[in-house]
C-alpha cells in the first residue's frame, strides 16, 4: 500500500506541476470571467449608443407616430434610436435619399427608414451595418403599430395606446422536475451541452495522460528500474489512481470557480458594465451524478489507456493503437443528439446502459431528466463490473507489455496475454 | 548459502535459445564477472535472477530463496537499458527509488546529498533528470541501484557510457562494497576492463556457461603458457614447433606456447639464434585468451 501511495503522489505531484495543467485549470475559469465581464460590458457600452435614424414618410402620416414608438427608451434608460429628421412627402424622393446615403457614408447618419407611397408595398431600411440584429428587429414592430394604429384611424375607431391592444401572448416554457419547477430558457439545452463536450473532453485528455505516463516509463526505460522495486500492478494501480487526483483537483477548482461566478456572475456584470446576466442553476444533484460518471468513465477508459500505454514502446504506435480506447468514446458522441431529443426512448435508455457510453450519455440524461431509479442503478452496476473487468485484463496487458519492446502487439496478441497469465 | 544459485537454467524467445542450461554459484561477498560477447545471454540470466523474466526451465535461488518479489527487493539494479524520468529532478528521482525500496525518505535525501557530492553532481541536484549529460544521467542511476545499501547489487554492463575517471570512481565504489561484504555481479562485454577487479568470473558463450569459478584459480590452471620477449636481432628462432602464436609489437613479441610446451626451449632457441635478449617474461593468460581457447572464437 505504501508503495502505491509513494507512486501516487509522483503522479499526483508531476502532474500538477506541468504546465498543461496549470494552463487549463485556469484557463477555463479565466474564459468564464472574461465572458461575463464581456457580457457586462457589451451590454451596457454596445448599447449606450442610439442609432441615428432618418424617416422619409413617402405616404405621409405615419412618421410622427413611428418615430414616437421608436424614440421610447429601453428598460436600461438608454434610447435605441435617435430621429435625426423627418422627411414628409418629399417633393424628389430620389433626391433625398441621395443626400441621406451621402450622410451615412460620410459617418453622420446610421440609417434611414423609407415608408412607401402605397403601403401595402415593403418598407425599407437602408443601412450600413447590416448585421445590427437588434435594431432590425426593434423596426419592425414600431412599423407595424404604427401603421394599426393608421389603419384603425382610417376605420374611425380612435385608440390611444394601439400596443396594448396588439399585445400578443408569451410562452413561457416550465420543466417541471421532481424538485419543483422552473422556468425554461433554454438552460436546460445549454447545460446538456456543455456537460457532454465537457466529459468526453476530460475523458479522452486523462485517459491520454496516463496512456502516456506508462509510455514515458517505457520509452526512457524507467520501466526497468521501477519493476525491480514495484509489482506491475502497484505500479499500474498508482498510476491511475494519480492522475484520478490531478482530475478531481481540476474538476475541483473548475466547479468551485464556476459556482462562484454563476453565484456572482450577475453582481461581477453589473460592476463592469450594468448589463443583466443569466442565472444559472446547476442542480447540486446532477453535479454528483456527473461526478461520479466522470470518474467511473476515467476508471474504465484509464485503464484501457494504460494497457494500449504499456503495449507499445513509442508514441507512433501507441497514436495507432489508442483508437481502440477512443472509439467508444467517440461512438458515444455520435449519439448525443438522440438522448437530447428524446431522452426516455428505447435506444436512449438502451445506449445509455451500455457501460463504455454510460459515463458520457447517463449524465446527459440526468441533466435533461432524471430517470427512473432502476435505470440508474442498472447502469451503475455494469459500469462498476466492466471497470473492475478492464482493470484485471488491463492489469495482464500491462504486466506482460511493459517489458516488452520492439514490434507493436495486435489486437489478438493483446487478448492473449490477457489469456495467458 | 550463496548470493545467488542457478540450476540448469535455459530460456528461448521464438525458438532461439538465449540462456541454455546454465548453472552457477555466486559466493557471498564475492565480485562476480558475467563475461561474454554481445548476445551471449548475459542480460537474460541477470533479468531472470531480477525475476522479470521466468526461466522455461530449472530454478534460480536468491540467498537461499527461490526468486520472487521479495528477493528481487533485496537486490540493487542497474539494468542495461538505462533510464530515469526526464522531468523529475535529480535528488527527487532518487529519493523516489530509494523510498519505492523502503527508505525513509529523509535517509534517502541524505544518502542522496552524499553521493551527489561524491560523483560531482551537487550542482546538478535540482536540475531536471533530462538536462543532464549521458554519463551523468549514468551516475544517477547507479546511485539509486546502491543507495539503500542492498546485500547483493548486479549491475549491467557498469562501465559503458563513463569516461576514465568515471570508471575508475564506480569500481572504487564497488571494491569498497565488496569488503564490506556486499556481493557484486556485473556483466560486460569488454573482459580485460573487468579481469583486474574480479573474484570469480562466469564466462557465457551463446547462451551457455563455458566456464565459471575464482579467476586466480582459473588462471592458475591455465598456467604461464604465454612469454614476452625483448629482443635485438632476427626473429627466426619463433619459428620454434611449441610456438603457437606471436603478437608482435613495438621492441620485441607475445609469444604463445603450445600446451605442455617448456618456455625454457624457446628462450634456448633465442640464444643459440645469436640475437640479443632484453627481457624474458612468463605471462598468465588474459581472459580474453582464455576465453577464445574455450569458445574457439573472439
Amino acid at each position: 500500500m505504501h508503495k502505491i501511495w509513494l507512486i501516487v503522489k509522483r503522479e499526483y505531484v508531476l502532474g500538477v506541476k506541468s504546465k498543461a495543467f496549470v494552463v487549463m485549470t485556469l484557463l477555463i475559469p479565466l474564459l468564464g470571467i472574461v465572458s461575463v465581464v464581456l457580457v457586462g460590458f457589451v451590454s451596457k457600452h454596445g448599447s449606450n449608443q442610439s442609432l441615428r435614424l432618418a424617416i422619409v414618410d413617402n405616404a405621409g402620416g405615419s412618421a410622427a407616430s413611428i418615430s414616437q414608438n421608436l424614440g421610447a427608451p429601453m428598460a436600461n434608460g438608454v434610447h435605441q434610436f435617435a430621429i435625426s429628421e423627418t422627411l414628409d412627402r418629399p417633393a424628389d424622393p430620389e433626391d433625398a435619399e441621395q443626400k441621406l446615403r451621402a450622410s451615412i457614408n460620410a459617418g453622420k447618419l446610421d440609417a434611414y427608414l423609407v415608408i412607401p407611397s402605397d403601403l401595402s408595398k415593403p418598407f425599407e431600411l437602408h443601412m450600413k451595418n447590416t448585421g445590427n440584429f437588434a435594431a432590425r428587429a426593434a423596426v419592425m414592430p414600431a412599423v407595424n403599430q404604427a401603421l394599426i394604429e393608421a389603419r384603425l384611424r382610417a376605420r374611425g375607431i380612435n385608440v390611444d395606446n394601439v400596443s396594448e391592444i396588439v399585445r400578443g401572448a408569451d410562452l413561457e416554457v416550465i420543466k417541471v422536475t421532481i424538485s419543483g419547477e422552473s422556468v425554461e430558457r433554454g438552460q436546460t439545452f445549454g447545460i446538456a451541452v456543455g456537460l457532454v463536450i465537457l466529459l468526453y473532453m476530460s475523458l479522452l485528455m486523462y485517459g491520454i495522460v496516463t496512456m502516456r505516463s506508462v509510455l514515458e516509463e517505457k520509452t526512457t526505460r524507467t520501466m526497468e528500474v521501477l519493476v525491480s522495486s514495484v509489482q506491475p500492478i502497484q505500479l499500474l494501480a498508482g498510476k491511475i489512481l494519480g492522475v484520478a487526483g490531478v482530475a478531481f483537483t481540476q474538476f475541483l477548482i473548475w466547479i468551485v470557480s464556476l459556482s462562484l461566478l454563476l453565484t456572482y456572475g450577475a453582481f461581477m456584470a453589473a460592476m463592469f458594465g450594468g448589463g443583466s446576466f443569466p442565472v444559472i442553476h446547476i442542480p447540486a444533484s446532477l453535479l454528483f451524478s456527473v461526478i461520479c460518471f466522470f470518474f467511473g468513465g476515467y476508471f474504465l477508459y484509464a485503464s484501457m489507456f494504460a494497457a494500449i500505454g504499456a503495449a507499445c514502446s513509442n508514441e507512433q504506435d501507441a497514436g495507432q493503437l489508442q483508437w481502440l480506447a477512443m472509439g467508444p468514446l467517440v461512438f458515444a458522441m455520435s449519439f448525443y443528439w438522440l438522448v437530447m431529443i428524446d431522452s426516455t426512448s428505447t435506444p436512449s435508455i438502451v445506449l445509455s446502459e451500455i457501460p463504455f457510453l454510460a459515463p458520457v450519455l447517463m449524465p446527459l440524461r440526468i441533466a435533461i431528466q432524471t430517470p427512473p431509479a432502476w435505470q440508474l442503478a442498472l447502469s451503475v452496476v455494469l459500469l462498476f463490473g466492466t471497470i473492475l473487468g478492464a482493470v484485471w485484463a488491463s492489469a495482464k496487458v500491462y504486466r506482460i507489455g511493459v517489458l516488452m519492446y520492439g514490434k507493436r502487439p495486435t489486437l489478438p496478441e493483446m487478448l492473449r496475454w490477457v489469456r495467458y497469465s | 548459502m550463496d548470493a545467488i544459485s542457478l540450476e540448469n537454467v535455459t530460456k528461448s524467445y521464438d525458438g532461439v535459445t538465449a540462456v541454455n542450461d546454465v548453472s552457477l554459484r555466486v559466493r557471498q561477498g564475492a565480485i562476480l564477472g558475467l563475461l561474454g560477447p554481445n548476445g551471449a545471454g548475459k542480460t537474460s540470466t541477470i533479468r531472470m535472477v531480477m525475476n522479470i523474466l521466468v526461466p522455461d526451465e530449472g530454478s534460480i535461488r536468491v540467498f537461499g530463496e527461490p526468486v520472487s518479489d521479495t528477493t528481487r527487493e533485496a537486490i540493487g539494479y542497474l539494468p542495461e537499458e538505462r533510464g530515469l524520468y526526464p522531468r523529475m529532478k535529480v535528488r527527487a528521482v532518487i529519493v523516489f527509488l530509494a523510498s519505492l525500496r523502503g527508505m525513509p525518505e529523509g535517509e534517502a535525501r541524505r544518502r542522496a546529498d552524499a553521493w551527489l557530492e561524491r560523483f560531482e553532481l551537487k550542482d546538478w541536484a535540482d536540475k531536471e533528470v533530462r538536462d543532464l549529460s549521458k554519463g551523468m544521467q549514468q551516475k544517477v542511476q547507479f546511485t539509486s541501484a546502491v543507495l539503500h545499501e542492498p546485500r547483493l547489487i548486479i549491475l549491467d554492463e557498469p562501465f559503458s557510457g563513463l569516461d576514465p575517471v568515471n570508471a575508475a570512481t564506480v569500481k572504487d565504489v564497488m571494491l569498497e562494497m565488496r569488503d564490506r561484504g556486499t556481493t557484486v555481479v556485473l556483466s560486460s562485454h569488454r573482459m580485460e576492463q573487468v579481469e583486474r577487479m574480479c573474484d570469480s568470473i562466469c564466462l557465457i558463450d551463446k547462451g551457455r556457461n563455458v566456464l565459471d569459478g575464482d579467476l586466480r584459480a582459473i588462471k592458475q590452471s591455465y598456467g604461464k603458457n604465454t612469454v614476452q620477449i625483448e629482443f635485438t636481432g632476427s626473429d627466426a628462432f619463433l619459428s620454434h614447433p611449441a610456438v603457437a602464436s606471436v603478437n608482435r609489437f613495438g621492441s620485441g613479441v607475445e609469444a604463445k606456447l603450445k600446451p605442455g610446451a617448456d618456455p625454457q626451449e624457446i628462450l634456448k632457441a633465442a640464444l643459440q639464434s645469436g640475437v640479443q635478449i632484453m627481457r624474458f617474461e612468463l605471462l598468465e593468460p588474459s581472459l580474453n585468451d582464455i576465453f577464445i581457447e574455450k569458445t574457439g572464437h573472439a
